[in-house]
């Protein structure tokens, strides 16, 4: 997994590339931790990462419930087939702003 | 029916990659889509990840995967001799909730039954035993 980041005063996009799974889902964790404080709008750019496991969808579920309690929001965007079904398997699709 | 493959490997999460590999390469040779790809390799990341935290809490042990295709199904088993455990019983997670209610943790096994056709558990000869099964 790769990450790349963007960040527009109070906004971050993060371009994740690769696969996020268990090994790989405490490293996306740590960036998020390190470059949200003070950020209000959060994408997630999916274009190059159709793999999200449940240890990748924790880590969404914890940045999305930071970012609602600081009055900000997330947005997932460029979502695959292969996530946009893990995302309305587990009903998330309608928690996080899906593109 | 292909020749069953197998994979004996310590049920360690550092071994996870290898387990992928493995599942990947068996089904590629059948022209899968990615989608279908990726569904059967991330069911086995739920389980093998289930087997590596908490199969042998005393210590070492080993895990073992078998994987065959018959019929354009792809069957793969997961072995283990740790802890009698079937996670299939657990009831599953309220994915109606909303963001705010949702838990973090129980999203794993039910994903692994969304992502497959069949999911079993079975413990035989003193193992556990979990199959997928899915239409290629």
């Amino acid at each position: 997994m790769q990450l790349t980041t963007e960040k527009n005063g109070t906004e971050l996009t993060v371009h994740v590339s690769g696969e996020v799974n268990t090994q790989t889902a405490p490293e996306l964790a740590n960036l998020l931790n390190e470059e949200l404080p003070g950020v209000q709008a959060l994408m997630l750019d999916f274009a190059e990462c159709d793999y999200v496991s449940s240890a990748g969808l924790r880590v969404l579920l914890n940045t999305y419930k930071q970012m609602s309690a600081s009055g900000g929001f997330m947005n997932l965007d460029n979502v695959g087939e292969s996530l946009l079904d893990v995302l309305q398997n587990t009903g998330l699709d309608v928690v996080f702003g899906v593109q | 029916m292909s020749e069953e493959q197998v994979l004996r490997i310590p049920a360690e999460l550092e071994r996870m990659d290898e387990v992928l590999d493995f599942v990947g390469s068996l089904v590629d040779a059948y022209g899968v889509t990615p989608q279908t790809r990726t569904q059967l390799r991330m069911a086995m990341e739920e389980l093998y990840v289930n087997v590596a935290h908490y199969a042998y809490p005393a210590g070492d042990g080993w895990a073992e995967i078998r994987g065959s295709v018959d019929d354009g199904v792809a069957t793969f088993k997961l072995i283990d001799a740790g802890t009698p455990f079937d996670p299939l019983a657990k009831p599953d997670p309220d994915v109606t909730l909303s963001g705010e209610e949702r838990e973090i943790g129980g999203l794993g096994i039910y994903m692994v039954k969304s992502m497959v056709d069949e999911v079993e558990y079975a413990y035989e000869d003193g193992c556990n035993q979990l199959t997928i099964r899915k239409q290629l």
